[in-house]
């Protein structure tokens, strides 16, 4: 009897544990008339201060409103595998959420965060927003999420060893051989090529630097065309003649930088938080670098890949707190917002008046240097599949950028895998 | 008569009861979700799309033609060949070595193992550190031009093999070194009244006595390096090109990464399979060995 009763014990204790654990959920509830807002997001590198102040102050301005913040894994493959799960699974815990420029469409179709049509229409948008990141945050005409600082690709150069920064590839690659001739053990150009999604970014940009689009009209993936094979054979040529380093097929941002950073490249291409790196007080290049946009073949200030993070609202969640999370969307992608996360965090702003803000230009003269960049700063494919394909291009173009298929080849494989998964294609 | 075979049906009822808790978690911890993954591999359902129906077999054929799928296969079967036999052949002198009697042993019993007890992810990132082709110290001591140790198709699984080899070929040795002191002295003394040379012993007594703990440990070890995912997808994620790619990798990118769980888990079923595969295998061979006995 005592063994029954033990048992019943037993159950009933994970029964309530169970209960408990559902019950969690909704911990993002009211609470005691305060209503608790989360927002998830990635840790921003910096002194915590200014941040902290700029939530007190949407507490503040919110009264009865308790602001909760939690953080998410700093890689963002695994902060999206935790959306998918969390979200799929209908997780209503998080009302406010980062999301990477390439989810967008993604989470939108799924249906996982919510339509901000209504508080934040396109055209106000496309007015107070650069184009690109605008892009990356509208689907089909709807909103479903707003700009929060981006990223974008650029190209570095050693102002002492070269005359000017490259305008078309050709010029770069003679800049970059007329220094490593005249310096022995110099390598040219280092970039991306290890197989990750750093160096799809580095392959689009190329891409558009051919004249290429990677999007029909019709919203499908077209990889294989003359400017992508062009791309590619342009990325292996680099390798092949020498202009690149044979290593740079397993670079990813940090290898690229540290070479550039001990003085033995002439040319990077990498996101904009290599500068503060470069500019050290004990960094060997510190005040001989310079930063441009990509070159191309025309000559025209090529488009950096954009990176970067926008906020969204968890879909699952009440209308009235979407109402509140939509609030605090806009008080965090506010001007004032862009300024305290460029100024503190160099995190670059996704509005154009930013730039010409006067302190800005004062206190962060590199962040606003960059808006020829970031105005040209281009999304990746726009297209729910992106997650879906991006694994199959990345080990595709890994393949043409090793030199183990021909362009032709990879992008025909490419291709036609990416037409098996989006159901598209014959 | 009738008594005693009542007791027996109710400590028949006692036995089922007494089992049944453990049937219950084995079946709702390793069953069910088995049964979970072959029925979800059995439909077209990706996340993003609120898509799921069911397509029969439709992804086994896919997986027949894909030739990603047979690519993996392949990494997998080449990775676990080729790091079991290295592992094996360095594991046996070092348990004769750690058998001997010297001061010290039980120190160097126990350091031996500390590769194995570090985490295998902070290992690998050690590791693709010292395979670094800029500043790595691998390439500073090799001589010759620098070797693109994790960016170069061919090199790249090597150096993951290599890995894997420094992880565990101490929990090998120490496996084996469970099976040496199993084998009794008196062989040994016997074989030296002999006149047997060290060699001759070894061949004659030590490895025939030794099998049953090596084929223990190429059981561990093979289904242990079959699913190999942690350290290559430190050092490569399964570039470049997908030439590391192993089954479990590309499990991995398709469940979690594109969110595709029909096909992810017809990728997840064909690795268990292959995984039963091997174990029926090796507890055959196993089976013979205690049979013979």
């Amino acid at each position: 009897m005592r063994r029954v009763s033990f048992i019943v014990l037993a159950l009933g204790l994970v029964g309530v544990l169970g209960v408990w654990g559902c019950r969690r959920q909704d911990a993002a509830g009211e609470a005691g008339g305060r209503t608790r807002l989360v927002f998830k997001y990635q840790p921003l590198w910096g002194p915590p201060e200014p941040f902290r102040e700029l939530l007190a102050r949407f507490e503040r301005e919110n009264p009865g409103v308790e602001l909760v913040t939690e953080a998410l894994p700093n890689a963002s493959d695994l902060a999206h595998q935790f959306f998918l799960t969390a979200l799929e699974g209908g997780a209503r815990d998080f009302d406010v959420l980062v999301v990477d420029v390439v989810w967008v469409p993604e989470f939108a179709r799924a249906g996982w965060i919510a339509d901000l049509s209504a508080e934040f229409p396109p055209e106000r948008l496309r007015e107070d927003f650069f184009p690109g990141p605008v892009e990356a945050v509208v689907v089909e005409g709807r909103t479903y999420a707003v700009p929060w600082y981006l990223d974008v690709g650029l190209l570095y150069f050693r102002t002492d060893l070269v005359p000017r920064a490259p305008r078309t590839y050709a010029e770069l690659e003679r800049f970059a051989r007329e220094a490593m001739a005249k310096t022995p053990g110099l390598q040219g150009y280092v970039w991306q090529g290890r197989q990750y999604e750093g160096l799809s970014c580095n392959v689009y940009e190329a891409l558009w630097g051919h004249g290429g689009r990677a999007l029909s009209e019709d919203g499908r993936v077209l990889l294989d065309d003359a400017p992508a094979r062009e791309a590619l054979a342009y990325l292996r040529g680099l390798v092949e003649r020498g202009v690149s380093p044979a290593t740079v097929t397993g670079f990813s941002e940090e290898e690229s930088r540290r070479v550039f950073q001990e003085g033995r490249a002439v040319f990077m291409r990498n996101w904009p938080y290599a500068w503060s790196e470069a500019q050290k007080p004990d960094s060997p290049i510190r005040g001989k670098v310079g930063i441009a946009p990509l070159p191309t073949v025309s000559g025209e200030p090529g488009p950096g890949a954009l990176g970067g993070w926008q906020l969204a609202v968890n879909a699952h969640v009440s209308p009235e707190r979407r109402k509140l999370a939509a609030r605090l969307i806009a008080h965090l992608t506010s001007p004032e917002a862009n300024r305290v996360l460029a100024l503190n965090y160099a995190r670059n702003p996704p509005r154009p008046a930013v730039y010409q803000d006067a302190r800005l230009r004062e206190e962060a003269p590199f962040i606003a240097g960059l808006l020829p960049m970031v105005e040209r700063a281009k999304p990746r494919p726009v297209t729910p599949y992106y997650n879906l394909i991006s694994d199959v291009l990345q080990s595709e173009f890994s393949a043409a950028v090793a030199g183990l298929r021909t362009p032709e080849a990879a992008l025909k494989r490419a291709q036609r895998q990416v037409d098996h998964l989006t159901g598209e294609g014959p | 008569m009738m008594k005693p075979r009542g007791s027996l049906a109710r400590e028949r009822r006692q036995a089922y009861l007494l089992v049944a808790p453990a049937v219950l978690v084995l079946g709702g911890v390793a069953l069910y979700p088995i049964l979970a993954a072959v029925w979800l591999s059995l439909h077209r359902f990706i996340l993003v799309f609120g898509e799921r129906r069911f397509t029969g077999l439709e992804n086994y054929a896919y997986l027949l033609g894909d030739s990603r799928f047979w690519a993996a296969l392949g990494n997998t079967a080449y990775f676990t060949a080729v790091a079991v036999t290295v592992e094996l052949v360095l594991a046996v002198p070092l348990a004769l070595l750690l058998q001997k009697a010297f001061p010290g042993r039980g120190l160097l019993r126990a350091s031996v193992l500390v590769p194995w007890a570090i985490p295998t992810v902070v290992s690998a990132r050690l590791w693709a550190w010292m395979f670094n082709p800029e500043y790595g110290v691998i390439n500073r001591l090799l001589p010759g031009q620098d070797i693109n140790w994790l960016g170069a198709p061919g090199y790249a699984l090597h150096a993951a093999i290599l890995v894997d080899v420094w992880k565990t070929t101490p929990f090998v040795a120490l496996l084996v070194l469970a099976g040496l002191q199993g084998i009794s002295e008196d062989l040994y003394k016997a074989a030296r009244v002999d006149g047997a040379s060290p060699w001759r012993t070894f061949v004659s007594i030590t490895l025939p006595l030794l099998k049953p703990a090596l084929l223990l440990a190429l059981l561990f070890r093979s289904l242990d390096a079959f699913r190999v995912f942690d350290a290559i997808y430190v050092l490569t994620e399964g570039g470049p090109a997908n030439t590391t790619e192993t089954l479990s990798i590309y499990a991995y990118k398709t469940l979690m990464r594109s969110g595709d769980f029909g096909y992810g888990s017809t990728l997840s079923v064909a690795t268990f399979l292959c995984v039963v595969l091997l174990a029926a295998v090796w507890l055959r061979l196993l089976g013979r060995e205690e049979a013979a006995r």
